[in-house]
C-alpha cells in the first residue's frame, strides 16, 4: 500500500481505551494588547490622582483578569526564590511554562505526528532510546513533548544531553529546567533507579556531528553502555525513529578552527549559520514523525547479564537495527521533508 | 569500646572546639587532647591543649606522650585567614598532614585516624555527574591548588593506611558548611551587598549544615570505617534560588570577565576573594552521594541542602536594617 504523506489513514490513532482526545482549542489569542494599555492607563490615572506608584501599581494590578493576576502572583514569588527545583534541577513549574512554546514547535513548526506512544510505560524506569541530529537536543524535547501530549498517562521525561551544552551560558540550565541532565552513566542508572523515564541518545557526538547527506543513517552505538545501564536496572528499553530533527540544521560542513575556538566538539556550517548569525540557529521548518516502537524487556537476563560484552552488543544492535527500519519506514511514509 | 583518649588537631577553629566540648561530655570518651597555634574559641573545661604548630617537627614527641588511640585531623584550611599567604595555607595542609602522620606512625597507641578532608577533590565540571560518589576521586585533573593539596593528603592518607592496616583510616570529605556561627567562604559570598555570578549559569550546589557536620564527625569517630565517606546535606540547591532566598541582587558577569572582575573586587575591598575553587563551584556546581555516611556511618544530617541554606538565611535575617524583597511582597 502506498502512502501519500497528508494522507489521512496515516494519522495516529489512539486505542479504544484512551480517553477521548479533546479537539485543539481555538488558537489562543495573541499578546493581549487591549489589556496592556488598559493596565497602563489605570497605573497611569493612579499616580495623576495623587497616590504614590507603588500604590498605583498595586491597584491597576486589581484591575487586570484574573489569569494576568495568577501570572504576576507565581513571577513574584518565583523572584522570591518560592520554587522547587528537584536534585537534577528539574523544574516543573517552568517546564509547565514553557510547554506553549514547545507545544507551537510541535504542532505549528514541525506539525510532529507520532506512532506508538503508548509503548512508552506510564510508570517505572524506562530508557527510550532515539536517533539523533544537532548540539541543541530538539529531538529529545520533541520527544517529552510527544508523551506530554499525546500519552493517556503523561510523564515528564528526562534526557541524556552531551555534556559540552553544560558549557554554554544560559543553555545549560535551561535545559535542566526542563528535564536535561549531563549525559554520564552514572546520571542514566541513578535516575532509572529513582523509577524516571529516560531518553538516550547512543550516537552521541557521532550523530549530533552527522553531514546532511548522512542523515537518517545510524552511527555506531557507543560500546553499548545503554544496555549495559537498562539490564543493570532492569529498565525495558524503548526504541524511537525521528525523522524530520535531521533536517532542521543541514550540516554541509565543518570549521576545526572556530571548533577549537569555541571548545565545541565541532563547528556546524549549515546554509544559515554561521552566516545570518545568531537567525541562523532557527531550526527549519521539516515535517516531522516520531515513532516509539515496542518495548524490549531487560528482566529476563538478570542483572548479572551486564557483564557479558556479547549480549551488550547484541542487544544494541537490534536495537539500532530496529530504529534504522523504522527510520526508512516513516522517511516514506512522511515523504518529502518541506512541502 | 570504655575509655577513649582523642586528640584533635585545629582546636582553635569553630568546628574543633565544639567537637572537644562534645567529647568533653560524652561518657565514652575519658580525655580530649587540642592541638593548636591559636587557644580554642572558649575554654574548655576539662581539654589538655596542646599549644603546638602542626609544620614544628615537635609533634612527633608530643602526640606519642598523649598516648591516644584516636586522632581527629580537622586542620585543612579551606580558605586563607586574615594575613595567610597561599604558600602557608599549603604548608599547613600538606606538611602539616605529613608531620602528623609521622607522629602517628611513632605513637603505638593510635588505632583509628579521621581526617576532615574537603569534597573538593572531585573538582567542579561542566561534564560531572550529578552525584559523585567516593570512587569518583580522580575523574577529573585536579586544576586548582587547593585540589591538589587534598589530592596530595589523600595519597599520603592512603599510602599510610596500606601501611598500617591495624589503624583504621578514615577520610570525611566534606561539602563547604554553612550555617549560624560559621565563617565560611560561602557566608561571605551570601554576605556581600550584590553578589557576584557567572552569566547564563545556574549551578547546582550542596552544603553541609554545621551541626551535621559536627554530629558526622562525631559518628565517624564512634563508628571508624576504612577510606572515604562523603559528608553533605542531602539533595541540592541551584544558585539562583539560593540567591533569592537571601534576598540578595546579583551581578551576572560574562565568564571571560569574571577572574577580572573578581580581582577588582578584591581590591577596591568590595570582597576578600573568591578563591579558584569557590569560582569554578560558582559556574558549574558539584554535589556528591551520601549513601555511604547515612547507611555504613549511620549518620542521616537533619539538614537537607535547601533547609541547610534557609535556616543560615534565617538567623541572618535579624541583623538586617533593609526589608528584602521577600519581606515586602509577603512570602514566608
Amino acid at each position: 500500500m502506498s502512502v501519500r504523506p497528508g494522507d489521512p489513514s496515516v494519522r495516529r490513532v489512539p486505542p479504544s481505551w484512551a480517553p477521548p482526545r479533546t479537539p485543539p482549542t481555538p488558537d489562543a489569542a495573541p499578546f493581549p494588547l487591549g489589556t496592556a494599555l488598559a493596565f497602563l492607563r489605570r497605573v497611569r490615572s493612579g499616580v495623576e490622582s495623587g497616590s504614590d506608584p507603588a500604590a498605583a501599581l498595586a491597584a491597576a494590578v486589581g484591575g487586570l483578569p484574573a489569569d494576568a493576576q495568577a501570572g504576576i502572583d507565581r513571577a513574584v514569588h518565583r523572584l522570591a526564590g518560592d520554587y522547587t527545583e528537584d536534585d537534577w534541577g528539574f523544574d516543573e513549574e517552568f517546564a509547565e511554562a514553557v510547554f506553549p512554546l514547545l507545544e507551537f514547535m510541535y504542532e505549528r513548526w514541525w506539525r510532529v505526528q507520532v506512532d506508538g506512544v503508548v509503548h512508552v510505560p506510564s510508570h517505572g524506569p524506562a530508557l527510550m532510546v532515539a536517533n539523533h541530529a544537532g548540539i541543541v537536543p530538539w529531538d529529545g524535547i520533541m520527544m517529552g513533548t510527544a508523551v506530554l501530549k499525546e500519552h493517556p498517562l503523561p510523564r515528564y521525561p528526562r534526557f541524556l544531553v552531551l555534556n559540552w551544552a553544560f558549557n554554554l551560558p544560559y543553555v545549560s540550565f535551561m535545559l535542566r529546567k526542563v528535564g536535561g541532565v549531563v549525559a554520564s552513566p552514572y546520571n542514566a542508572m541513578r535516575l532509572l533507579e529513582q523509577g524516571e523515564l529516560v531518553g538516550v541518545f547512543p550516537e552521541g557526538v557521532k550523530g549530533a556531528g552527522k553531514d546532511f547527506k548522512d542523515r537518517y543513517r545510524l552511527q555506531r552505538f557507543g560500546r553499548g553502555g545503554f544496555v549495559e545501564i537498562a539490564l543493570r536496572t532492569r529498565a525495558p528499553i524503548v526504541p524511537v525513529a525521528v525523522v524530520g530533527s535531521e533536517e532542521i540544521h543541514p550540516k554541509i560542513g565543518e570549521s576545526a578552527l572556530l571548533a577549537r575556538a569555541t571548545g565545541a566538539p565541532y563547528f556546524p556550517i549549515t546554509p544559515t549559520f554561521p552566516l545570518l548569525g545568531p537567525l541562523g540557529l532557527v531550526p527549519l521548518p521539516s515535517r516531522w514523525r516520531i515513532e516509539f516502537c515496542e518495548p524490549i524487556p531487560t528482566e529476563e537476563y538478570g542483572p548479572e547479564a551486564a557483564e557479558d560484552r556479547g549480549l551488550l552488543f547484541e542487544l544494541s544492535e537490534r536495537v539500532r537495527d530496529v530504529i534504522q527500519d523504522k527510520l526508512y519506514e516513516n522517511l516514506v511514509k512522511r515523504g518529502r521533508a518541506f512541502a | 569500646m570504655a575509655g577513649r583518649r582523642v586528640l584533635i588537631t585545629g582546636v582553635g577553629s569553630y568546628l574543633g572546639t565544639e567537637l572537644a566540648r562534645r567529647l568533653e561530655r560524652d561518657p565514652e570518651i575519658e580525655y580530649v587532647a587540642g592541638l593548636d597555634t591559636r587557644p580554642p574559641r572558649v575554654k574548655l573545661e576539662q581539654t589538655d591543649f596542646l599549644e603546638a604548630d602542626l609544620r614544628n617537627p615537635v609533634i612527633t614527641k608530643l602526640l606519642p606522650q598523649a598516648e591516644v588511640d584516636t586522632v581527629v585531623h580537622n586542620q585543612i584550611v579551606r580558605r586563607p585567614g586574615p594575613g595567610m599567604s597561599p604558600q602557608a595555607m599549603h604548608d599547613i595542609n600538606v606538611i602539616g598532614s605529613l608531620q602528623l602522620l609521622g607522629a602517628c606512625e611513632r605513637s603505638p597507641t593510635v588505632r583509628t585516624i579521621v581526617i576532615r578532608g574537603s569534597a573538593g577533590i572531585y573538582g567542579s565540571e561542566p561534564q560531572a555527574p550529578q552525584f559523585f560518589t567516593e570512587e569518583m576521586a580522580r575523574l577529573y585533573p585536579l586544576r586548582t591548588r587547593f585540589q591538589r593539596d587534598v589530592g596530595e593528603i589523600e595519597n599520603y592518607f592512603e599510602t599510610y593506611s596500606r601501611r598500617h592496616p591495624q589503624v583504621t583510616c578514615m577520610m570525611l570529605r566534606y561539602q563547604p558548611a554553612i550555617g549560624p556561627g560559621t565563617d565560611s567562604q560561602v557566608t561571605r559570598y551570601l554576605g556581600l551587598p550584590v553578589v557576584p555570578t557567572y552569566l547564563g549559569f545556574d549551578p547546582r550546589l550542596q552544603f553541609i549544615h554545621v551541626s551535621d557536620g559536627l554530629d558526622a564527625l562525631v559518628a565517624s569517630i564512634k563508628n571508624p570505617l576504612r577510606g572515604a565517606v562523603n559528608v553533605a546535606a542531602p539533595g541540592t540547591i541551584g544558585l539562583t534560588k539560593m540567591i533569592r532566598l537571601a534576598g540578595k541582587a546579583s551581578l551576572p558577569i560574562p565568564s571571560p570577565f569574571f577572574p577580572a572582575a573578581a580581582t577588582l573586587g578584591r581590591r577596591v575591598g568590595a570582597f576578600s576573594s573568591l578563591s579558584p575553587d569557590f569560582r569554578r563551584l560558582l559556574r558549574y556546581g558539584r554535589a556528591v552521594d551520601t549513601t555511604r555516611l547515612v547507611e555504613e556511618v549511620g549518620f542521616r544530617p537533619r539538614y537537607d541542602a535547601v533547609a541547610a541554606v534557609e535556616d543560615y538565611i534565617r538567623t541572618q535575617s535579624g541583623k538586617r536594617i533593609v526589608p528584602t524583597f521577600r519581606d515586602l511582597v509577603g512570602v514566608s
